[in-house]
């Protein structure tokens, strides 16, 4: 996609979040129409913009940490000193992702309690996985005469890592933080149910008292975030020239 | 596949079992369903020598996996699965020391200490096998043997004192019923959305714009988190139901199994269509050439050629649409789709870990088991692919 | 401050085993300053792990390596390798740097000033003739084999290192790239006169190339010495087989140049599209004469000149020793 495409797209989706989150607690008269009966056709206990905040805080955090671990992880197995512990970290990056992420979630309870860093810790340990897959993927995939001549030439392990390695799969490590995030957005909405305070709260709520207005509200903020947040990341990557020569 | 003779891997995850074995509770006494249980660790309950006792064997794997080679690492096999059969047996001589007769409502429970050790023994059982290079029908029984040696006690009594065989003994009737509708939910989701990214794949293969927007669309779908696609379902559905009383009387309405239905087919349709397509598309085109010059007739191209080199493309697109349908299903249960999310949710919501677990370990189990069926079957078929080119 | 009594490239002894296979086994060789020593064999034999241990990306297992004098063990590999040009095959372009990036990438290792650095590369891309204006801010996706092959070298050369070291850089070029590429060699060693040592499989390019032969069969040194000596004397039947067989004497003629064996002109009237230069070798000579059906062929020199004869006889004649 071009810059100006993926340009355009975060800012319509930037624009259009903004506006649900400003504008839904003022639309009392609209979803009156619709729900005639209620109590209440507005989720008032949070405003919208603080559970935002709070719904984007916590994926930031899981997201920012699981990256430094992810990518660290996906380094230190494919470095000399750490080749040993490479088959068992690829097989488990391959087999927990197939864990559903909301049973992760729910398993978290027993071992962590309820809360918003339960669910903080449960998204680290799942968005994890997407981004230990994707580094070792970027890594090993760099064309080995690319690694020989780096190596020929004098280059030390850390240029190499910094210089060659990591600018060439940073694309598809992209991929992972952005299929990680993507997931752990999901999922703390879900959060919701175990007592972190996200966006997920008014579709609880709404689920919980059947009122269908409460459930609307969250659903098209949390669809606008996600979606937002998924156009960053595409421009993101359109920054990052792909290299398909120095891949096999 | 051996390259070192020390294994710092197992070494690394036996000693951090050992680590947990000494440090961390292993097991809990429960006085009833809801109070959080009293911790026992593994010295307070077997003594200083008991402990010792029990730990000697594991020690032994870890000097072995320190000086390790084929015929060792059979033996620390042979040892991890010893320690992986007798947990439930222990837990159970654990219940019946510590609860009294009349204590009706107490249970023990798998303690932190356990379910890291568990998790360990895993990870090293998948070690070893990599380390020996086993072949597919030694890993599928190795695996079999581990379920199978967790299930016979689960089923056969000797763990009715453990929280989660009470919690399932008091469902069972809920839980086999979840069980079979998690299954066909998935299954039936499965299906229609194979079908329909056929289709899809077959009518983009000959119109290039649909394709572009095609992909555009399902990677909007696969893009919004399953909670808010559920929620945008509901006001469409509940209005619909309203409007055709017919639709009403099938159970369309806006929460339920209809919202369920419809979300997973959009979340499944752009892996599948995705792999349906790469699967026809990616097929070299001097084979088909080739098959036609032969004077192949197109039918006879298709089923000869184009399906059988299509088919694991499409299993995998099969693998990773059923996966991610098993966890989405247990998410439909908070909009009342019922399934083995029914459990997690209750469970949560009345802080009964146990029914939390009853609902998300079965989750766990299926996905890894459909993952693995369904990895090998593509594996199958590619085998066959494999075969049949010179 | 090099002493030319020392060879700059000394292997003593060297062996490389992997597990129990033994690659290379005790190959003592001494490629002296300004040579270019040419490893041949077929694929397997060891030459290019041979190579590789100089600049230690493959660490030997028995006996001394030593660069100029020193054990090649005393230095930091990633120290040594810096001093050390390293060409291979496939080229090992960086695919996310440009050309003139990639071309600056040891001097940059050794920290060089910025401005020098750019100076360095428009001096060594104009003499590999890739036009600065074109090809700095190329990458390396956008070149053809022959143009990366030149970055390549030109990489190599970058921090002007007195030892080269080059695994089949022509190999996976077409003929006639690699032909162009193979004078453009030859014309910078002729200014450079750096110490190669070069990998190839292609005994045409090895003869063409070096100043000594290394032949090298199941990690042994079965042969090695100047191209003619190697013609001349194959030590046996597997070096005369890599030699061509029946195509030695030709082969041989292509070492010689006319001027060796013209004689002078006594007047004779030739036509002029029966010709040859003096640099020619008499295996294009003999060429021409087959294609012509004749037996003698004017010679001239650069400028076109008439300056001599050559005949049949003289032509075929024994070796000039």
């Amino acid at each position: 996609m071009s810059v100006r495409r993926s340009n355009m797209r975060l800012i319509l989706w930037g624009l259009m979040l903004t506006a649900a989150v400003l504008v839904i607690p003022h639309l009392d008269v609209l979803f009156r129409l619709w729900l005639p009966d209620a109590r209440e056709v507005i989720y008032r206990r949070d405003s919208f913009v603080s559970l935002l905040g709070n719904h984007l805080a916590i994926v930031t955090a899981a997201g920012l940490i699981a990256t430094l671990l992810g990518v660290g992880a996906g380094i230190a197995v494919t470095r000399h000193w750490g080749k040993d512990f490479l088959p068992l970290v690829a097989q488990l990056a391959s087999i927990g992702q197939t864990f559903p992420p909301v049973a992760v979630l729910a398993l978290s309870v027993p071992a962590l309690g309820f809360g918003t860093l339960p669910t903080i810790i449960a998204l680290v340990l799942y968005g994890l996985l997407p981004i230990v897959r994707n580094t070792l993927a970027g890594l090993q995939g760099i064309d080995d005469d690319v690694m020989e001549a780096a190596r020929g030439m004098g280059m030390s392990s850390l240029q190499r890592l910094w210089q060659v390695e990591l600018p060439l799969s940073s694309d598809i490590i992209l991929a992972g933080i952005r299929t990680s995030v993507t997931i752990n957005i999901a999922t703390a909405a879900i959060g919701s149910t175990i007592g972190a305070k996200t966006l997920g709260d008014p579709l609880i709520a709404g689920i919980v008292n059947g009122n269908g207005a409460y459930v609307i509200q969250g659903a098209i903020v949390i669809a606008l975030l996600a979606l937002c947040v998924d156009s960053l990341f595409e421009r993101i990557g359109c920054a990052l020239p792909s290299y398909d020569q120095g891949r096999i | 596949m051996i390259r070192s003779p020390s294994n710092s891997v197992l070494v690394t995850l036996m000693l951090a079992a050992l680590l947990t074995l000494l440090a961390v509770d292993v097991a809990t006494l429960q006085p009833n369903r809801i109070v959080a249980g009293e911790g026992y660790s593994l010295r307070a309950i077997m003594g200083l020598d008991g402990l010792l006792l029990s730990l000697l064997p594991f020690m032994f794997a870890t000097w072995l996996a320190w000086f390790a080679n084929a015929r060792r690492y059979v033996v620390i096999v042979v040892i991890l699965l010893v320690y992986w059969v007798s947990w439930p047996w222990g837990m159970s001589l654990f219940a019946q020391a510590m609860i009294e007769p009349g204590q009706q409502a107490a249970r023990v429970g798998i303690g932190p200490g356990l379910w890291v050790l568990l998790f360990l023994l895993l990870l090293m059982v998948l070690e070893v096998q990599t380390r020996l290079g086993m072949p597919h029908l030694g890993r599928w029984l190795l695996w079999s043997a581990i379920l199978v040696s967790v299930a016979v006690p689960f089923w056969s009594g000797v763990l009715n004192d453990l929280a989660l065989v009470r919690e399932y003994q008091g469902n069972a009737d809920d839980f086999a019923a979840a069980l079979q509708y998690h299954t066909l939910l998935v299954g039936a989701v499965v299906v229609i959305s194979l079908t329909l990214a056929v289709a899809m794949a077959l009518a983009m293969r000959s119109h290039d714009g649909l394709k572009r927007s095609v992909f555009a669309i399902l990677s909007v779908i696969q893009t919004i988190p399953s909670l808010a696609l559920f929620g945008l379902l509901l006001a469409p559905l509940a209005w619909l139901s309203s409007q055709f009383p017919l639709l009403a009387d099938l159970g369309v309405q806006g929460i339920g199994w209809a919202p369920a239905a419809l979300a997973l087919i959009g979340y499944s349709l752009l892996p599948m269509t995705r792999n349906t397509y790469v699967a026809l598309d990616s097929i070299d085109p001097n084979v088909t050439e080739a098959a036609r010059g032969m004077g192949m007739s197109r039918w006879q191209v298709f089923f000869h050629v184009r399906l059988p080199l299509a088919l694991p493309v499409i299993v995998e697109g099969i693998r990773i649409t059923s996966v991610q349908a098993i966890g989405l299903a247990a998410v439909a249960a908070l909009i009342g789709a019922g399934g083995l999310g029914t459990f997690v949710f209750q469970g949560l919501g009345q802080a009964a870990m146990d029914l939390v677990l009853l609902g998300a370990v079965p989750i766990i189990v299926m996905a890894v088991l459909v993952d693995m069926a369904l990895s090998g079957l593509a594996a199958v078929c590619r085998r066959g692919v494999a075969n049949a080119e010179p | 401050m090099q002493n030319h009594d020392t060879p700059t490239i000394a292997l003593d002894g060297v062996t490389k085993r992997f597990g129990d296979e033994c690659a290379v086994d005790d190959i003592t060789l001494a490629v002296n300053h300004g040579e270019l020593c040419v490893l041949v064999g077929t694929s397997g034999c060891g030459k290019s792990t041979t190579l590789r241990m100089i600049n230690r990306l493959i660490e030997h297992s028995d006996g001394q390596i030593r660069i100029e004098g020193q054990q090649i063990r005393s230095f930091d590999p990633d120290q040594l390798r810096r001093r050390i040009g390293y060409a291979i095959q496939s080229t090992g372009l960086f695919p996310h740097w440009s050309v003139s990036r990639n071309i600056g990438l040891v001097p940059r290792l050794l920290k060089w000033p910025p401005d020098r650095i750019a100076a360095r590369v428009s001096e060594l891309m104009a003499m590999l003739d890739l036009d600065p204006e074109t090809f700095s801010d190329k990458y390396p996706a956008q070149l053809s084999g022959g143009q990366a092959q030149r970055v390549g070298v030109a990489r190599a050369l970058a921090a002007d290192p007195d030892v080269l070291l080059m695994d089949e850089p022509f190999g996976a070029l077409d003929p006639i790239t690699r032909e162009s590429l193979q004078d453009e060699l030859l014309h910078l060693q002729g200014q450079l006169k750096k110490t190669i040592v070069f990998v190839t499989h292609d005994m045409d390019e090895a003869l063409k190339l070096a100043d000594r032969i290394v032949v090298m069969r199941a990690g042994h040194i079965v042969q090695q010495g100047k191209p003619a000596d190697l013609l001349a004397r194959p030590a046996d039947s597997f070096v005369e087989s890599l030699l061509g067989g029946r195509d030695l004497g030709l082969k041989h003629a292509s070492l010689v140049p006319v001027a060796m064996r013209m004689s002078a002109l006594n007047g004779e009237c030739l036509p002029d599209d029966e010709s040859v230069l003096d640099t020619d070798s008499l295996r294009d000579a003999l060429s021409v004469m087959l294609w012509r059906d004749t037996f003698r062929l004017l010679v001239r020199d650069v400028n076109g000149n008439p300056i001599g004869i050559l005949h049949w006889r003289d032509a075929i004649r024994g070796d000039d020793a």
